[in-house]
């Protein structure tokens, strides 16, 4: 049960695959336009976000339909910082981990008293409620929200290097750093007992386990990098307003997780390539077929959605396992 | 204290409806351990359904049976055709609930941009059978018209229909021991894969009913990205939990709980802060009781 890793794979090999990809990224920034830019951020975003929420419930086995109003606790923690201390934008980072991360604690204190649908029904209220109280508060900006301003590229980097492709280069380093750290967090020994927890609660306490304590740990470490996404997400916007926080976008999220396969880091790439691609395939068909705007404002959800059923359906456990156990049989 | 008789009265009717939303995600819980997100689609659909007819026949008293039907029909067809296999392929790992939710939200979002594509930018709109002007007291209007005594009256008379279907015949009792014991169940003679399509069938009636009567209380007109039906999905759904998931009884506790503490707020707090609150009650309940205010301990009821 659980992600079967091969053992041949090192760390090492790993890390050459994560330099790779970087690789990859930078040359691709240099050919992409602007637009293209903009959606390599957003991608990076993704990334982030669903990793965090495959941590939380494909390892520790917690449900989380609330990961956007996390991502707005970063959000606005990284614009409050830039606003009143104006600090550099690697601050603002930080500190938008920090306090997601404590605010996850909190979360994952009452959480970890409860499961399933009752988990569920919590941080499905959380997403809908928190982003609320952002009209209460005036230094929250209601409803127009605050700015995030993350600043040109530097000028060493020369006349010609643009907005977005530095926003790019900036998220994608960020995804690469934290995936990085995150599988490396699941390898530990808590990833292993988080992994121990969510397949046999009695018997991961009888190997001495503290029940409590591994879940609320590993909520804090995802609210921690759903907060970073968060941060992200209002560098490439320029912006943070609760409109930018729907409850759509929790369900993106885990929707992203289900299409990467919730059990295995590995296919991360996959959920948030598919959020971002298919709404521009979406319009591309409906241009093509017919000028119906009906039809062009209809069609990412029903693709996402239908897709979404068939991952269910067809592979469960992901692309990544269902890609393994044909090839291990 | 005329002000505060007058939100009482709003939040009853307020919170029945997030009752009958709560029934229909309790029982669909209670026969196949599904969260049902769709049971919002369906509440749609069914509204969507209920309005071509009183726009055809002019009766509210035949398009809210005609809605029922359709709900029963729609949320059948999707236990049979999507959850009964998908959960069958899953096996009877109990623990696993992450992907049927996420399967249901997935059809809900197909119903949802199947009705956009059908219906476009049009409305449905759902006139009141009856006048929603308060009845007169004392020289003062209050905040109980007749539209929502009958509101009210719908939702107690289904009500005390669920309580004769479960306590009184023969369907009632195979569908609590179906959801107590399916395996037992099974070799007792009762078909369990049509007594659970039952339970969802009647699901779909009551959100049906809930989905008309949230939009008859409120503009009387339906779209399908109708913030109303996000509302009593999600209200819906805390009231369940806030319940105990499990219970019917919890389930009208928790929605006539949210519903009179939310419009408390709403009156002499601001609208901004009911989403919040829906949040922080729901934490202070299952933090004092963490299987709601009807549950039982790691357990099962019938």
């Amino acid at each position: 049960m659980g992600a079967v890793h091969s053992r041949h794979i090192t760390n090492k090999h790993r890390f050459i695959g994560f330099v790779l990809i970087g690789l990859v990224v930078y040359i691709l920034s240099n050919i992409v336009d602007e637009w293209r830019a903009y959606q390599g951020a957003t991608v990076a975003v993704f990334v982030v976000a669903i990793a965090s929420v495959i941590l939380l419930t494909g390892y520790s086995g917690q449900i989380s339909l609330g990961h956007g109003a996390l991502l707005a606790v970063g959000a606005y923690t990284a614009a409050l910082t830039q606003i009143y201390f104006s600090a550099p934008i690697w601050i603002c980072f930080v500190a938008a981990v920090l306090s997601t991360a404590l605010f996850g604690a909190i979360l994952g204190a009452a959480a970890a008293r409860l499961s399933g649908p009752y988990l569920a029904g919590t941080t499905l209220a959380l997403a809908v409620g928190l982003l609320s109280i952002a009209n209460q508060f005036s230094i929250l900006g209601g409803e127009q929200g605050i700015t995030f301003d993350a600043g040109w590229p530097p000028l060493s980097l020369g006349e010609t290097f643009t907005q977005y492709k530095w926003f790019l280069w900036i998220a994608t380093l960020t995804a690469l750093i934290s995936l990085w750290w995150i599988q490396n967090i699941l390898r530990s020994r808590y990833g292993r007992s988080w992994r121990a927890v969510k397949s046999n609660e009695v018997a991961a306490e009888l190997v001495g386990i503290h029940l409590g304590r591994s879940k609320v740990l590993a909520f804090t470490v995802s609210a921690g990098i759903a907060g970073l996404a968060g941060a992200l997400l209002a560098m490439t916007v320029n912006n943070v307003s609760p409109s930018a926080f729907p409850l759509a976008l929790s369900f993106s999220i885990a929707t992203g997780a289900v299409l990467s396969g919730v059990n295995t880091l590995g296919g991360v790439m996959i959920g948030s390539l598919a959020l971002v691609a298919i709404p521009l395939i979406a319009t591309s068909i409906s241009d093509r077929w017919s000028g119906s705007e009906n039809l062009a404002t209809v069609l990412p959800d029903f693709i996402v959605s239908a897709l979404l059923i068939l991952t269910v359906f067809i592979a469960p456990k992901g692309p990544i396992e269902k890609h393994r156990s044909r090839h291990s049989k | 204290m005329f002000e505060f008789v007058n939100t009482l009265l709003i939040g009853i009717t307020a919170g029945s409806i997030y009752s009958l939303m709560a029934i229909a995600i309790v029982l669909v819980w209670r026969s196949t351990r599904v969260v049902n997100f769709a049971a919002g689609g369906i509440a749609l659909a069914s509204t969507f359904v209920g309005s071509t007819i009183l726009e055809i026949t002019g009766s509210f008293w035949i398009a809210l049976p005609v809605a029922m039907l359709a709900g029963a029909a729609l949320s059948a067809f999707i236990e049979y055709f999507f959850l009964r296999p998908l959960l069958k392929r899953s096996g009877d790992k109990n623990q696993e609930i992450f992907l049927p939710i996420i399967a249901t939200l997935g059809i809900l979002g197909i119903m949802k941009a199947v009705l956009h594509f059908i219906y476009g930018e049009k409305i449905g709109v759902l006139s009141p059978p009856l006048s929603d002007k308060g009845f007169i007291v004392s020289g003062e209007s209050i905040a109980l018209s007749p539209l929502r005594l009958l509101i009210l009256g719908i939702v107690l008379l289904l009500m005390i229909a669920l309580t004769l279907i479960f306590q009184r015949t023969n369907i009632g009792l195979s569908l609590r021991a179906a959801s107590f014991a399916p395996e037992i169940s099974r070799l007792s003679g009762i078909r369990v894969d049509l007594v659970r399509t039952v339970g969802w069938a009647i699901s779909g009636a009551a959100g049906a009913t809930a989905g008309i009567l949230q939009t008859v209380n409120g503009s009387g007109a339906v779209t399908p990205e109708a913030f109303e039906f996000s509302l009593l999905l999600v209200f819906g759904f805390v009231a369940a939990v806030i319940g105990g998931i499990e219970s019917l009884v919890g389930a009208v506790v928790g929605g006539l709980t949210l519903g009179i503490i939310l419009a408390i707020i709403l009156m002499y707090l601001g609208s901004s802060l009911v989403f919040f609150a829906a949040f922080l009650i729901l934490i202070l309940v299952l933090l004092l009781r963490p299987n709601g205010i009807i549950g039982v301990k790691g357990g099962r009821r019938a």
